[in-house]
């Protein structure tokens, strides 16, 4: 009888229990296929193995002595046992050696409670040790940066971090130092890393040694309540978990999306989180006879609907990329049907912008992995705009992808650089760079025979929805054009004919930012509103101040640079402070606007009526406009 | 059986570390014979058929290990283990010191019969007279034509480099040898994939000790026969032992595979110093199991003296008379791994840590019941399950120190401290 033998694929047995994987899996993983956890401390899903934790030694039949289930892979036939007598004896042993140095501090230890070496003492070690001599002692709380506190005595020498710092970031920063029991992991020269992704080191710790300096001693992680939502940093829209204990944030954490962040976090976006804090309750303000006056949610709402409506569409807005669909929904029919101005903005000033298009985003991120040439057009400003783009850059340099770093203008070079048989070609910019991106895209379109695909990094967590949503003068949501009846941009509003503004700054860090220009512009404004979460160096020229609330205490949706809609969550309550979406609503509302919306997804709602691509919310998808045709 | 001076045959004649005297004893007949009348292919064969076996310590066959190499991967690596290093082995540098040059022949051979342009040396960073020789060896070689392009018109390119170690003794472990010869720290390599497959720089890369080059010029000339007549069937050859320890005439012998251990060491040794009885000894160095005078009869061969419950390893021959403290004796071994250990993996770096605590306790006469129990039950948590055979051999020679020592642990523990030296002080001088 004829059959199909499938050569890449390999059955094996694991306790007994049968599993078939692909060739070239490791024992530990075909393990876990049958949910069968083999401990471990070193091994990484995303780093070579090294087997250096000796944790995982498992039975392999044939093999004379136990087998790192971290490095073996599998073969046919092969018989794998891992909770055998010897196995079981062998894991006490080597959790009793990696304690005997340990200082078992876990009471005092920001990582007791979710410590991979606390959690496998319990379940697979000794109760007791036999160690009664005096521990090898190092130095605890060692800086090795302004972001990380190290204690030399409660790492177990994984090389997780080392790894990370040579295989993840490229950077080598951190190395092993010294030999034998008095190894210690350090930078070269003791001298404080420079890295923007330190953050991850304490993340794959599997013990308490590497800690962030804002989170040390802050709470235990049973006490944190935990919500899923979106890296407010920038627009690579990295997943992240918010760890809040009593309605302060704690820290933001990684949560790994394989599309996106691939289970990192940069820096400037992990240690953001201070600047979203609330500091205390602040009062609505309104400028009475020149003086800025405590008032009512209420009165300041009535009084920038009144204000703004006076200019009589001779009216300016201006909404953060970091402001969530929802607001931005309600924001631009806001203004387009009730203020009847099409001069709204989100972008930062700049003379002129090249108008954004659907084909923007036509390369995903994890795409970059799949291109054979990628073109950085800006180098290091690409990266300084989406650092966590650094880390699939430089995995896919490790698969063989040839990546190019060059100034914007050197798009020369670039085409030059990419050979003619190219099967797939990346360019990656920031959306200052457009046209140097698209022109490269063109010229390269022609040269080469496979795709040509770019990717721009918009400012802002949710600056691809803001285009998206026509927070812009010359389009409608959804890319349509306005037949001649574009408003005007952001550069054009100091010119004249602007006589209110309503500025929305939904974050600090994607904060209008004026220019001198603009400044004086603003200081003789009839209205200015100013609808932010934190004090802005605009407040002294506002009439009106409502406050708002910050990334973290509200619910919505953001779409990241590469067009994927994704929902942030509420993890911190702030009452007393209206959402935002609602401010915009009660201002509508005061405008004549007959919306009832009584939560923000009630307006998700409305928004897929009008653009049907955004129903990829719901699978955490990307907006494909090409299906729209 | 009995001294057999193959290697050191020469050795003594003046002049003999310089190239015109080497030459004069027959010096580089074996490269120029190999270079002009065999092909590379057929040498690897000859090596197979004498039956040579590596003189490090693993005694894997040479020809072997050669032949793994993959075919047509191109550059591949020559790299000579001079990081001898083992406490108790001499014999590198002794055949260094002695002759140069015939270590260098021998690593002009093996190039040659594995299609590899650029060999190394790794050696001992504590060898510096031995560098200095290999490094006036190597200039000699290279302005008489053996060393560079097209050497004796053959169309054989060979260059070769001599690189020192820091002192480390996992860099005598080939892949950690690799690793520091690269320029990183010296620590091992997780296997496969094997050196023979990706070694030095990602390459195809053959290690082969001292002593197993300096032989292949005598193969190449006098032919695979006269050498696998020689020795035991297993364990064709001579080998260099480097006697030490508590015997008359301490020093390096040149013997036939299957000379019984006792003619090395009351013959050859001269006997146990002072008239002493003989208490035990161990072979291959200070990983190795310890052997009993009742082992004498068993012959310096791999596998003899591993049906002992030894190991040949590196040609080491420690000899221990009857005023020794094996707990001691241990204890010293035991800081030296523990001193030692590359840190990588778990059980070696905290096991030898934890062990060396341990001895000083019976040595300072704090050890308790139990405590030999404990220190069997770490060398079950730390053999076979280290990273490398540096963790596994730290448990070797005291294992076997307390299969056939028991009763001295025990004594120490009942008396308090070391029977063989109660001063108490002597031993904190030495800790």
């Amino acid at each position: 009888m004829a059959s199909t033998v499938v050569t890449d694929q390999v059955t094996l047995t694991v306790n007994g229990q049968s599993v078939t994987v692909p060739k070239g899996t490791l024992i530990l993983d075909a393990a876990k296929k049958i949910g069968i956890d083999i401990p471990i401390f070193c091994s990484h899903p995303k780093m070579a193995p090294v087997a250096v934790c000796r944790m995982c030694l498992v039975e392999v039949e044939k093999m004379p002595k136990l087998q790192p289930a971290c490095a073996v892979y599998v073969a046919d036939g092969m018989v794998v046992r891992t909770t055998t007598e010897q196995v079981q004896k062998y894991q006490k042993g080597v959790l009793e050696f990696l304690l005997i140095n340990h200082p078992l501090d876990c009471p005092i230890c920001d990582k007791g409670g979710e410590c991979p070496l606390q959690d496998q003492t319990y379940q697979y070690g000794p109760g007791a040790s036999r160690f009664d001599f005096e521990k090898a002692h190092f130095d605890k709380a060692v800086p090795l940066s302004d972001k990380i506190v190290l204690d030399r005595e409660r790492c177990i020498l994984c090389w997780r971090c080392t790894r990370f710092s040579e295989e993840i970031s490229g950077e080598r920063e951190l190395a092993l130092i010294q030999r034998g029991v008095h190894t210690i992991i350090g930078t070269f020269n003791d001298e404080p890393a420079q890295s923007n992704y330190q953050g991850n080191w304490t993340e794959i710790c599997p013990v308490g040694a590497l800690t962030s300096r804002e989170y040390r001693f802050i709470s235990r992680p049973w006490d944190l309540d935990r919500t899923a939502s979106i890296c407010p940093g920038c627009s690579m829209g990295c997943n992240i978990q918010v760890d809040a204990r009593h309605n302060r944030i704690g820290r933001f954490q990684s949560r790994e999306n394989l599309a996106v962040d691939d289970g990192w976090l940069c820096d400037f976006g992990r240690y953001s989180f201070p600047t979203f804090q609330r500091q205390g309750f602040e009062a609505p303000r309104v400028r009475q006879d020149g003086k800025l006056v405590e008032v009512s949610f209420e009165e300041a709402i009535a009084a920038a609907a009144d204000g703004l409506a006076q200019a009589r569409g001779a009216v300016a807005g201006w909404a953060s990329p970091a402001a969530t669909n929802e607001e931005l929904f309600l924001f631009q029919r806001l203004f387009r049907q009730r203020l009847q101005s099409p001069h709204i903005d989100h972008r930062a000033f700049r003379p002129t912008w090249p108008d954004p298009d659907p084909d923007d985003m036509t390369l995903p991120i994890a795409d970059l992995e799949r291109c054979d040439y990628v073109v950085v057009l800006g180098g290091q400003e690409v990266i300084d705009a989406a650092p966590v783009l650094h880390l699939r850059l430089f995995k896919s340099e490790r698969r063989g992808v040839k990546v190019l770093k060059i100034d914007a203008e050197q798009g020369a070079r670039a085409r030059e650089w990419v050979p003619a048989d190219a099967q797939a070609v990346g360019i990656l910019a920031t959306v200052s760079h457009k046209k140097e991106a698209t022109d490269l895209q063109a010229a390269l379109g022609k040269k080469v025979k496979g795709s040509v695909r770019r990717l721009l990094v918009v400012r802002g967590p949710n600056g691809r929805g803001a285009n998206d949503l026509g927070i812009l003068p010359n389009f409608r949501p959804g890319y349509e054009g306005l037949n001649g009846q574009s408003g005007k941009g952001r550069a054009e509003w100091g010119k004249g004919g602007i006589g209110a503004a309503y500025i929305f700054e939904a974050s600090p860090l994607h904060a209008f930012e004026a220019t001198e220009d603009e400044r004086r512009w603003l200081s003789g404004l009839k209205t200015l509103v100013m609808h932010r979460f934190r004090a802005s160096p605009l407040d002294d020229l506002a009439h009106v101040i409502i406050p708002g609330r910050a990334f973290t205490e509200k619910a919505g949706t953001v779409t990241n640079m590469e067009g994927r809609v994704q929902r942030i969550g509420r993890a911190i309550d702030a009452d007393a402070v209206p959402d935002d979406w609602m401010v915009l609503q009660a201002i509508a509302r005061k405008l004549g606007a007959p919306w009832d919306y009584h939560e923000s997804s009630d307006i998700t709602a409305d928004l897929l009526d009008l653009i049907p691509q955004y129903a990829a919310v719901d699978r955490g998808e990307r907006v494909l406009w090409s299906e729209r045709t | 059986m009995g001294l057999k001076p193959v290697l050191t045959k020469d050795f003594g004649t003046e002049g003999l570390r310089q190239l015109d005297a080497y030459e004069r004893t027959g010096g580089y007949a074996g490269y120029k014979k190999a270079l002009s009348e065999i092909k590379p292919d057929d040498l690897v064969e000859l090596v197979k058929k004498s039956g040579l076996r590596g003189r490090g310590g693993a005694g894997f066959p040479t020809g072997n290990k050669w032949s793994f190499l993959p075919k047509g991967m191109y550059p591949r690596y020559l790299v000579c283990n001079a990081d001898e290093s083992e406490p108790g082995c001499f014999k590198d540098r002794y055949l260094i010191e002695e002759s140069p040059h015939q270590v260098l022949e021998g690593i002009l051979i093996a190039a040659f019969a594995i299609g590899c342009n650029t060999a190394f040396i790794y050696i001992r960073g504590e060898y510096l007279p031995q560098y200095e020789a290999l490094e006036s060896a190597i200039e000699e070689a290279t302005a008489a034509g053996y060393i560079g392009k097209n050497v004796l018109k053959s169309g054989f390119d060979v260059d070769v480099i001599l690189h020192r170690g820091a002192g480390a003794y996992i860099c005598g472990e080939e892949t950690a040898l690799l690793t520091s010869l690269e320029g990183y720290r010296g620590e091992p390599r997780l296997k496969p994939p094997f050196p023979a497959v990706k070694g030095l720089y990602g390459k195809p890369t053959v290690v082969n000790n001292v002593e197993t080059v300096a032989n292949l010029p005598h193969i190449v000339v006098n032919g695979a026969d006269w050498f696998a007549s020689m020795g035991t069937p297993t364990g064709k050859g001579t080998r260099v032992w480097c006697m030490s320890g508590h015997v008359n005439r301490p020093g390096n012998y040149e013997l036939e595979n299957g000379t019984p251990i006792r003619e090395l060491i009351m013959e050859h040794g001269g006997g146990v110093w002072k008239n002493r009885r003989l208490k035990a000894f161990q072979p291959g160095g200070a990983s190795m199991m310890v052997l009993l005078p009742e082992h004498l009869d068993v012959g310096l061969d791999f596998d003899a003296i591993q049906k002992a419950g030894s190991l040949a390893g590196a040609g080491a021959m420690v000899v221990m008379d009857e005023t020794t403290c094996m707990v001691d004796a241990a204890r010293r071994y035991v800081k030296f791994f523990h001193h030692e250990s590359c840190g990588k993996c778990t059980p070696c770096r905290e096991g030898t840590f934890w062990m060396s605590n341990l001895f000083d306790r019976f040595e300072f006469g704090e050890a308790r019941p139990g405590d030999v129990d404990l220190l069997l039950d770490m060398g079950y948590n730390i053999d076979g399950r280290s990273f490398c055979p540096l963790g596994d051999a730290s448990t070797w020679f005291p294992r076997s120190v307390i299969k056939y020592f028991r009763d001295e642990f025990e004594q120490h523990i009942a008396e308090k401290g070391c029977p063989f030296r109660k001063e108490t002080e002597a031993a904190v001088a030495v800790a």
